[in-house]
């Protein structure tokens, strides 16, 4: 990851979302994407050139347009038709964006483009956000690694947001994934974790 | 065999599909993956295929096919005829809202030019107000107050056309409960698909969101009524019987909303029997 001084950056073409520049670079403010917050939290996964990733909840293609900085290929997955004119809009000036319009929870309607992947990265604001990572773990390389953004407040708004955070990792673990790393977004994003988890080599 | 967007794939053999784009887009939607069975696509097949000579031609083809179909289903979401309406009703809302913010200035700036006025015992309703702010105020008050009359007719000639779109768009719903509250609830429920999806419980507190969660966090009793109460069959019942109404008309609202999504047209024979239920849940003495 490339930081100046204490700010994250990305190499990129600019002006995607008016996001300030340094020193030519586009910076990754930490309090719009969580994955950004991340890297200033904990430590992550460090995005290498040749990564191809696939992004469940791609919304306006902010923070996908500076993972597309840093890796080959993303597949960005959106749902709703408002966000998804946005990300277009970043798709036609990068290359190595593809844009899908399906629900991340029916991974079978985007099989047929999506190549397996080195890393699955998920943020999406629905109840099952656990299954909806697990049943896409087809696309995920052995070996390769999960980050899901835990957004504890749709999972259920009632339940308190620890004992949400546990359940999910419990989910997680119990189908065969190994739980690397697990932190709360805070002060950044509040109510936000990220569980970061590798695919085991089998 | 596994069938990808480039073509099909078996025991290392490989058929390509030939189509312009549409048809490929086409192709994808039609194709059923299983994923317990499923082995992702490699660029390197469509090479082998012949759909593309390298890597990056492969991605190349890859972003223009699923750029298409995104802008395809952008366009076949905004097509649908209950997309506008739900802008129109929340553009509506907000002028609502916008209007009496306004004249509450208005009327806080007036009292300060006219120390004698009060509205205390003084039935003026808010648009009399205005009115008498525009004609007694010179200069920049005068023309906020004509500001806001002329927002006010906007607001009246845009309810009318909301009221006219959602008896046509949701038939069913607009004859039980009056078509602004009916585009109400679907803007609330985010379109007539996912209004059509929701139980009549949902539908019952639709609108009630911070009473409905203080109730599920604290015991505070739970809401009977959202936006169904803005319909006067449900704010006209007396007291007692009132949260009865609501659930009988929003049970009945539920199924008016799946007709209105899968058949789109009025159904007399179901309005006659609910219009009926409706009206005997609110004669209901308790015994």
């Amino acid at each position: 990851m490339i930081w100046i001084g204490n700010v994250l950056v990305s190499q990129g073409e600019g002006g995607v979302y008016n996001e300030r520049m340094v020193g030519g670079a586009r910076v990754w403010d930490p309090y719009r994407s969580k994955l950004s917050a991340l890297y200033h939290v904990g430590i992550g996964v460090d995005l290498k050139p040749g990564m191809r990733v696939l992004y469940l909840g791609a919304a306006n293609g902010t923070t996908v347009s500076h993972v597309a900085d840093y890796v080959e290929v993303v597949y960005a997955v959106e749902f709703a038709p408002r966000p998804m004119q946005d990300l277009l809009e970043v798709c036609r000036r990068r290359k190595n964006i593809i844009p899908i319009m399906a629900d991340a929870g029916r991974p079978e309607q985007y099989a047929p483009l999506v190549e397996a992947v080195d890393l699955l990265y998920q943020d999406v604001a629905q109840p099952d956000q656990a299954a909806i990572a697990l049943r896409n773990c087809p696309f995920l390389k052995n070996g390769g690694i999960l980050i899901l953004m835990l957004k504890t407040r749709s999972v259920d708004m009632s339940k308190d947001p620890a004992e949400v955070f546990l359940d999910t990792i419990e989910v997680l673990t119990s189908s065969g994934l190994i739980v690397k790393e697990c932190v709360w977004l805070a002060p950044f994003h509040i109510d936000h974790a990220a569980i970061v988890c590798t695919k085991p080599e089998v | 065999m596994q069938s990808y967007w480039f073509g099909d794939v078996c025991d290392g053999r490989c058929k390509v599909f030939t189509g312009d784009t549409q048809a490929i887009i086409d192709r994808v939607q039609s194709i059923f993956t299983s994923m317990d069975s499923f082995v992702p696509p490699e660029w390197d097949q469509a090479v082998v295929c012949g759909a593309c000579r390298d890597r990056q031609e492969y991605l190349a083809r890859l972003q223009a096919v699923c750029i298409a179909a995104a802008e395809r289903s952008v366009r076949d979401q905004y097509s649908r005829k209950d997309a506008e309406l739900l802008q129109m009703v929340r553009t509506l809302d907000e002028i609502d809202t916008v209007v009496n913010l306004l004249s509450e200035k208005a009327a806080e700036w007036y009292i300060i030019r006219h120390p004698a006025f009060s509205r205390k015992y003084r039935r003026i309703s808010a648009n009399i107000l205005i009115k008498t702010i525009r004609e007694k105020s010179r200069g920049a008050l005068g023309n906020v107050a004509m500001e806001i009359e002329q927002l006010a007719k906007t607001r009246t000639a845009l309810a009318k056309e909301v009221s006219a779109r959602a008896n046509e768009v949701m038939p069913n719903t607009s004859a039980l409960i009056g078509g602004l509250v009916a585009a109400r609830l679907m803007s609330r429920a985010g379109g007539l698909f996912p209004l059509s999806r929701l139980p009549a419980s949902a539908i019952q507190v639709l609108g009630a969101r911070t009473a409905l969660f203080a109730h599920l966090k604290t015991r505070s009793p739970c809401p009977k009524h959202g936006i169904i109460f803005q319909h006067r069959r449900v704010h006209n019942a007396p007291k007692e019987v009132r949260g009865k109404v609501a659930r009988v008309l929003s049970g009945k609202l539920a199924i008016a909303a799946r007709l209105d999504h899968f058949r789109g047209i009025a159904v007399p024979e179901f309005l006659t029997t609910a219009q009926e239920r409706i009206d005997a849940a609110g004669k209901m003495s308790k015994p």
